[in-house]
């Protein structure tokens, strides 16, 4: 990972381009339109920055950590802005500045619980119960689910991780989790710039995976997707991180499951996670599909809109998150949709702020849709 | 009380950006200018109405403080970038689609709403607005006015004022007006004052609103590229088009070097750049639009008409979509934007003469040479037809510039001048989509003579302190005489 200095060249070179390409997708820009808050003037930030031409000011810092590092901007730029953004923060860090006080408590967290949500290890379990999923241990499995802290200790929550956990039974899948000891994925400490701890705990996380001789690490978070599968490449393992969408979607198109298909029009929200940085887009579709009537939002894809809810934005900065997410569920309401199909859990928790429509799990609709389970995903999960 | 104060309690602390960094995001544009030239507003303000603009306008002018308004700012020639210092209005906070009227064809929108935005609003009208420049994702309509700047389209629909029927603008006192025709299509009444807006970088006073006239969006469009052995056989074959009576929808004529800058997505995808036929010095891209059957027609004559010229289709077509993306649909492969690429180590500079049709070979020749005799990198020439139906056109004489070297950026200057004054002695004009800007001002008399005196008493009509960007069109000192 590039320090801020390293990535001077590139930071020269937006300023010399200056196109503004970034600004047209930015969710930030486009609520506060403010030309600081845009990639394009966030750059030109970190390189009046590290040129000496200002100090460290409240602007400065609020230029670094309000963005949800959704990736946009890259979509639209061969420069590795938001690996800018990361390296900007981490810079803040290193010179003095506090991290912000909400940012703080998600650390404390982490280092003292192993998740950010201040919820005991135990609480990491419990969604398996009755699920009769075995534990890792060396040799005995082919597959680690990986259940991501978010999912795993917030109740509502707890579903989408079941519904995972039953296709892979259907699958076939010889997999195990965890349990307690399923680490942080260590996806905050990286967002927020605490470069060093982010890379300690990704040394220990691959031992540990590594020790279990599994083939793939599947993961139903985004946010757990992009950084495992960094993380494990980074270290040269040989371990294959994907995403529970695509674990699952090959029993949707081969038709091994049974399903009953609504007529309800839904749509696909894109985890910026998942999608634009993750590469993830037709697998979700493909289920959509399979069980609604899909309908596609006008910003879908790489151009899809960020919820709000990622990299910090929704703690340090609540009301523009809850802004990003209005529009991005006005968006998907022009489309005449009632439910926003989606498949992170911080997008579905943030969705759901929003009233007005339904908000549902990728795999909890596939799951409720396949014949046996006896639900009607039309009447699920209204939020 | 300062001005900065009472910005603050006219407008709200929100609306006022005080900090260095936040003036320092405001300060620069694509123009090529060494870091010593670099001077930060002393204020930025966020103004979300025409009342917001006006107040700001009020305070200025009793303290006489610059004002200097922009867009996007993805300006080639600094005309958006405060050189005195004041108050810089960023007026992309004032975007919203007020009107359309589809029955008549147009829109009214505030001024900082980006080109792509407009389009946005119109399209599910089957409407759209055809002034494209390639920044369109970025470039606000205020900006597209006061620049006067090109569009990929302009042989069909022609520049900004083609579809400019009306705009609000606060002058240099903070008085709002309206100069236009409201929503007719054109006028005989009174002086055409609008139209003074076109190209006049926010010197005359702020554009708040615009009503636009919009098009129906053609069907089909088709898009081929012919290659020449010379610049003058592309001219005459266009010629020759327009008297057979096609309606060309875009052509852009690139010398062979040019073609490289863009064509980056062919690039991209087949590592190394297009291939061209040796003996070609020009390339031609030319689009049709409309309804299928009459595309097909036009176009088949086009390439029938091509052989009299001595011209060869370019039947690769990774080559034109690159070149098209690149100038219209900005479709990149995610996370490969051609512009970073293009300009990792340098700038973009240009001049943007025009000269008679005739002696366009003949100019393109002294590019080369002043390029080469400033020492800078040719990216290449190329020509716009944009005046609907003729084959007048724009030039971008296009050199790279580093811009931290002092020494190359004053080499840029001294041939961005030279070729606009040899565009004069060619009969011709200094620009024709960059307008004036502070890098003209200097000697702007050779090309206007007597009639500079004249469109400075315009200028003292509308802005009577000067305050009103400062120091672009005309030199400062020269303006407050």
């Amino acid at each position: 990972m590039n320090s801020l200095e390293e990535f001077k060249d590139e930071l020269e070179t937006c300023f010399g381009t200056s196109c503004g390409f970034c600004e047209r997708g930015c969710p930030v820009y486009q609520t506060m339109k403010v030309k600081t808050l845009s990639m394009k003037g966030r750059n030109r930030t970190m390189l009046g920055l590290i040129q000496g031409k200002f100090e460290i000011t409240p602007a400065v810092v609020q230029a670094a950590f309000e963005c949800t590092l959704c990736g946009n901007c890259d979509r639209w730029c061969s420069l590795k802005n938001t690996e800018h953004t990361r390296a900007f923060r981490e810079y803040l860090l290193k010179h003095g500045i506090e991290p912000m006080k909400e940012h703080s408590s998600l650390l404390a967290s982490i280092k003292n619980y192993g998740n950010p949500w201040f919820q005991p290890r135990s609480a990491r379990n419990r969604w398996t119960r009755g699920l009769n999923i075995p534990k890792a241990a060396p040799g005995k499995q082919d597959v680690i689910f990986f259940a991501g802290c978010t999912s795993a200790v917030t109740k509502q929550l707890n579903r989408s991780l079941v519904a995972s956990a039953k296709l892979l039974q259907k699958a076939g899948v010889n997999f195990a989790t965890m349990g307690q000891d399923e680490p942080c994925c260590g996806s905050t400490l990286l967002r927020v710039g605490q470069t060093g701890a982010f890379k300690e705990l990704s040394a220990e996380n691959v031992k540990k995976f590594e020790s279990f001789g599994v083939k793939r690490i599947v993961t139903a978070c985004p946010g757990c997707y992009t950084t495992l599968k960094k993380m494990m490449e980074d270290a040269g393992s040989k371990i294959e991180v994907t995403h529970i969408s695509k674990e699952i979607a090959h029993l949707v198109r081969d038709g091994r499951l049974k399903l009953n298909k609504s007529t309800e029009r839904m749509t696909y929200h894109d985890p910026c996670h998942l999608g634009r940085l993750g590469g993830v887009f037709e697998e979700p579709r493909e289920i959509v599909r399979a069980t609604a009537t899909f309908v596609e939002m006008p910003n879908n894809r790489y151009e899809s809109r960020c919820c709000g809810a990622g990299a910090g934005l929704q703690s340090a900065f609540p009301k523009l998150s809850r802004d990003l997410a209005a529009k991005r569920v006005s968006e998907a309401k022009a489309t005449g949709a009632t439910t926003i199909v989606t498949s992170c859990p911080f997008c579905e928790t943030q969705l759901r702020t929003v009233p007005g429509i339904k908000v549902a799990d990728l795999m909890e609709l596939l799951l409720d849709a396949t014949d046996g389970n006896g639900k009607n995903n039309d009447t699920k999960r209204a939020s | 009380m300062s001005y900065i104060d009472e910005l603050v309690s006219a407008l709200g602390k929100e609306k006022v950006l005080l900090d260095p960094s936040e003036r320092f995001v405001y300060g620069a544009d694509w123009s090529p200018r060494t870091p010593d030239e670099f001077v930060p507003p002393d204020v930025v303000v966020l103004p979300r109405t025409t009342r917001d603009i006006q107040r700001i306008i009020k305070i200025a002018y009793a303290h006489e403080i610059p004002v200097t308004a922009g867009g996007g700012l993805t300006g080639m020639l600094g005309g958006a970038v405060p050189i005195y210092g004041g108050i810089y209005v960023d007026t992309t906070t004032m975007n919203s689609v007020i009107e359309i009227d589809s029955k008549n064809q147009t829109v009214r929108v505030q001024a900082g709403a980006t080109l792509q935005e407009i389009n946005d609003a119109v399209q599910p009208y089957d409407l759209w607005l055809p002034h494209q420049p390639e920044s369109k994702w970025v470039s606000t309509i205020g900006s597209a006015i006061a620049c006067d700047n090109d569009s990929t389209f302009g042989v069909r629909y022609g520049k900004i004022l083609s579809c400019l029927l009306s705009a609000e603008i606060v002058t240099g006192t903070g008085e709002i007006l309206e100069l236009g025709h409201r929503k007719a299509h054109f006028t005989s009444s009174g002086y055409k004052l609008k139209d003074l807006l076109a190209g006049s970088e926010g010197t005359l006073g702020v554009i708040t609103e615009a009503t636009l006239k919009l098009e129906p969006i053609p069907a089909v469009r088709r898009v081929d590229m012919l290659v020449f052995p010379r610049m003058g056989a592309a001219v005459d074959y266009l010629s020759r088009l327009l008297k057979a009576g096609l309606c060309i929808e875009a052509a852009h004529i690139n010398c062979r070097q040019r073609l490289k800058f863009y064509t980056h997505s062919y690039k991209q995808k087949f590592g190394k750049d297009p291939e061209i036929p040796a003996w070609a010095e020009a390339l031609l891209a030319i689009a049709f639009a409309g309804d299928q059957e009459v595309v097909d027609t036009q176009r088949n004559y086009a390439i029938k008409v091509a052989k009299e010229f001595e011209a060869q289709l370019v039947e690769e077509r990774e080559i034109v979509d690159a070149w098209w993306a690149s100038k219209y649909t900005l479709d990149f492969e995610p996370f490969k934007q051609k512009w970073p690429d293009s300009q990792k180590q340098k700038k973009f500079g240009a001049a943007d003469p025009g000269v008679p049709v005739g002696r366009l070979e003949e100019f393109y020749h002294k590019f080369i040479q002043v390029a080469e005799k400033h020492n800078l990198e040719i990216i290449g020439m190329n020509a716009y037809l944009e005046h609907p139906n003729s084959i007048g056109f724009s030039l971008s004489c296009a050199v790279f510039v580093d811009y931290r070297s002092s020494d190359e950026v004053k080499r840029f200057r001294a041939f961005h001048d030279e070729l606009s004054k040899l565009a004069v002695a060619f009969e011709g004009t200094m620009s024709t989509f960059m307008s004036d800007t502070y890098q003209k001002a200097p000697y702007l008399e050779l090309e206007h003579g007597a009639s500079l005196k004249y469109m400075k008493e315009v200028k003292r009509i509308f802005d009577p302190k000067g305050i009103l960007n400062p120091g672009k069109k005309f030199l400062k000192e020269e303006r407050r005489r």
